[in-house]
């Protein structure tokens, strides 16, 4: 529905700043983008994407703009690379990267002649409205854009944390691995107050080359997070995607990935735990556009208290993708009798020598592996919480054993202890 | 060390366990022997505690407490093992880690102090020689991928580190290979002594040719049927379990 005149304040100051700087096509871009967003307004339940998750809330609230704010560094953050964002606005950089492959989105955007300006928003496309009005909001941003063969060992760790109430901050990154190239990316988003958060995230795989992409929510509980992720694959490719969603009020994740080059293969793991009256949307797009191509998808969603979790999963094999190669699974968990799981796991095949299987699963804990652990001697409540936290590991195995893992897992550890322990009460 | 009288249960409000008298002392090995279906298998979890069995009459004691009170944890801590027919997969907990933890419960149980990693360790290499188990499978998924013979074999790696004062080996006999069922046999027999007991629930009488009972019982429709001595296993073997009189009055099969 579109925004009504007296509503668009806010967006008409946020677009007025965001616009000041940049490349005038850039500028012409923001300004299309942000009608098109008036125009068209919030998605409605009405669309079939959004049939389980309202923005209605969200609709209603008083956004505005806010100022440069803090990071939250958490715990034991693994060493690597590190950039720091405060509502938005880059606060701190510690890499020994040069600033043109690791720095602020808008200063390349500036440069046109690098090549990764090019490919700024042609993933993003300019059918979402959140992803439109991201592209006419968003500020500062983050480029990561590695050369031929350039590898990066440490982990490129981007601590995303927003800290004031009513505050709207739209995120925008481009990571572009040119062929050969390899790098480790972790987005961490957290915060505190009731604020709303909408990155749009582009990520260009080269030929041969390799990304582990994990974002990791732990966004403060009354925040709204909707986050778009997209990502082209060229041959050979490699992309291993993990998104842990373990905090915040709302929290809808769209991710899609285009396996476009032969011989592409890609791994999207989730995890998504969703307490109290929390509600987590995982929307997920696997293109199978070139031949042997493969895919390995893994969610794994726990739901507590009155919280609500969505997976919907989309394969899609299109005609020129032979030997397409395509497993999905969703495992869902309900820890108590008014958590609610809604998996929808779809396959479109449009080409004949393909391998696709997909299966879903919602249910409660296998009573029988509770019994077995119980007649070891172990507690009722510590055979549920350590087959509880079992079940949430498996979407980890995408990352390699060592300290990232460790790390990610103790996050996710942590989350779990919390909501199992919520859902006590 | 265990009295069960009169025990009856129901699944599902049919009964399957008609009236057992059962008494084991501590340095015993008893074996109750039955068809399919005579509710072997319900007897040993009904010793265990799990859940979906309905105890309509009877009680059981184990070193003087009502153990039909006790939660199955409480039981294990108690020193209650239940060696599985089926032994439970668990994807993403390692063996070792089950290990770990439930030695530690039992140990706090006997007031005795938790093992660190290192003496722990140390105390399970010692448990697995004694089963003949490779290392490599302490740090499996809990019998995820296992072979039939694995999985039995770790039943009795966890018994072996638990040193329960009260063994029930559910059919362990069962799917196992010759190698395989005298590997297990060897880790039960070690684990022998006077101060603890063992029932084994075993279809065929295969398994007591390694492992030598002083009791043998013949369950049947929920009852106990026939009671001896090891001979009687022998008897079974070579009759079957045709010539008993599976109707007979539960007074005369008392152990």
């Amino acid at each position: 529905m579109r925004i009504a005149q007296e509503d668009r304040a806010a967006y008409v100051a946020a677009g007025r700043s965001a616009m000041e700087a940049g490349p005038s096509w850039l500028k012409l871009d923001r300004h299309e983008a942000l009608e098109n967003f008036f125009r068209a307004g919030f998605p409605a339940r009405e669309a079939e994407a959004w049939k389980y998750t309202s923005l209605a809330a969200l609709e209603r609230q008083q956004l505005h703009s806010p100022a440069p704010g803090v990071e939250f560094l958490p715990d034991g953050l693994p060493a690597g690379h590190l950039l720091g964002y405060g509502n938005g606005y880059a606060l701190s950089r510690s890499s020994a990267l040069p600033e043109s492959m690791l720095g602020r989105l808008d200063a390349a955007l500036a440069r046109t002649t690098l090549p990764a300006a090019a490919r700024f928003g042609t993933l993003a496309g300019r059918e979402s409205m959140l992803v439109a009005l991201n592209t006419a909001l968003w500020r500062e941003g983050l480029v990561l854009h590695l050369p031929a063969q350039w590898r990066v060992d440490e982990p490129i760790f981007v601590v995303r944390t927003i800290d004031e109430d009513g505050a709207m901050v739209h995120e925008r990154s481009l990571i572009v691995l040119e062929p050969g190239a390899e790098a480790t990316v972790v987005e961490l988003c957290n915060g505190r107050g009731d604020y709303w958060r909408n990155p749009v995230t582009e990520i260009f795989v080269g030929a041969q080359a390799r990304l582990l992409y994990v974002r990791l929510v732990e966004d403060g509980v009354a925040a709204t997070h909707t986050g778009a992720l997209f990502a082209r694959q060229a041959q050979d490719s490699r992309l291993d995607v993990l998104s842990l969603a373990l905090g915040g009020q709302l929290t809808r994740q769209d991710i899609a990935l285009d396996l476009a080059g032969a011989g592409a293969s890609a791994t999207l793991h989730g995890c998504f735990l969703a307490g109290g009256r929390a509600h987590v949307d995982h929307h997920t797009r696997i293109e199978h556009t070139a031949a042997h191509t493969q895919s390995r998808e893994i969610f794994r969603g726990i739901a507590a208290g009155r919280g609500c979790g969505v997976f919907d999963g989309l394969i899609v094999v299109r005609p020129g993708a032979q030997k397409a190669d395509a497993q999905q699974s969703s495992r869902n968990l309900l820890l108590s009798p008014h958590a609610e799981i809604d998996a929808k796991p779809q396959l479109e095949i449009y080409a004949d020598d393909v391998k696709c299987g997909h299966g879903a699963t919602v249910g409660r804990l296998d009573e029988s592996q509770v019994f077995y652990l119980r007649s070891r001697g172990i507690g009722d409540a510590q055979a549920r919480a350590l087959l509880t936290h079992a079940f949430a590991l498996e979407a980890c195995a995408a990352v390699a054993p060592g300290t990232l893992r460790d790390w990610l897992t103790q996050r996710l550890d942590g989350a779990l202890d919390r909501l199992v322990e919520g859902g006590r009460k | 060390m265990l009295e069960i009288s009169n025990l009856h249960v129901a699944v599902n409000g049919t009964p399957i366990l008609k009236g057992i008298d059962l008494t084991v002392r501590a340095g015993e090995v008893h074996a109750v022997m039955g068809p399919n279906g005579s509710g072997k298998s319900t007897l040993a979890h009904v010793i265990a505690g799990r859940e979906g069995y309905e105890v309509t009459a009877g009680e059981i004691r184990y070193l003087d407490r009502n153990l039909l009170e006790l939660a199955p944890e409480e039981r294990a801590r108690a020193g209650i093992f239940l060696a599985f027919q089926y032994p439970v997969e668990i994807p993403g907990v390692a063996n070792i880690q089950l290990l770990k933890s439930a030695l530690n419960q039992v140990r706090r149980a006997r007031g005795e102090a938790e093992l660190d990693a290192m003496d722990f360790l140390d105390y399970v290499q010692t448990r697995l020689a004694l089963v003949g188990m490779k290392e490599e499978l302490l740090y499996r998924s809990i019998n995820e991928g296992f072979s039939g013979g694995e999985k039995k074999r770790n039943e009795i790696l966890q018994m072996a580190v638990l040193e329960p004062r009260l063994a029930i080996l559910d059919e362990t006999d069962s799917g196992l290979d010759i190698d395989a069922l005298k590997a297990v046999a060897d880790g039960v027999n070690a684990l022998r002594s006077h101060e603890r007991a063992m029932v084994l629930v075993t279809h065929y009488q295969r398994l007591l040719n390694y492992i030598r009972p002083d009791r043998v019982h013949v369950l049947a429709a929920g009852r106990m049927v026939k009671s001896g001595g090891p001979e009687l296993a022998s008897e079974l073997e070579e009759r079957g379990y045709g010539w008993l009189d599976t109707t007979a009055e539960v007074g005369e099969a008392r152990a």
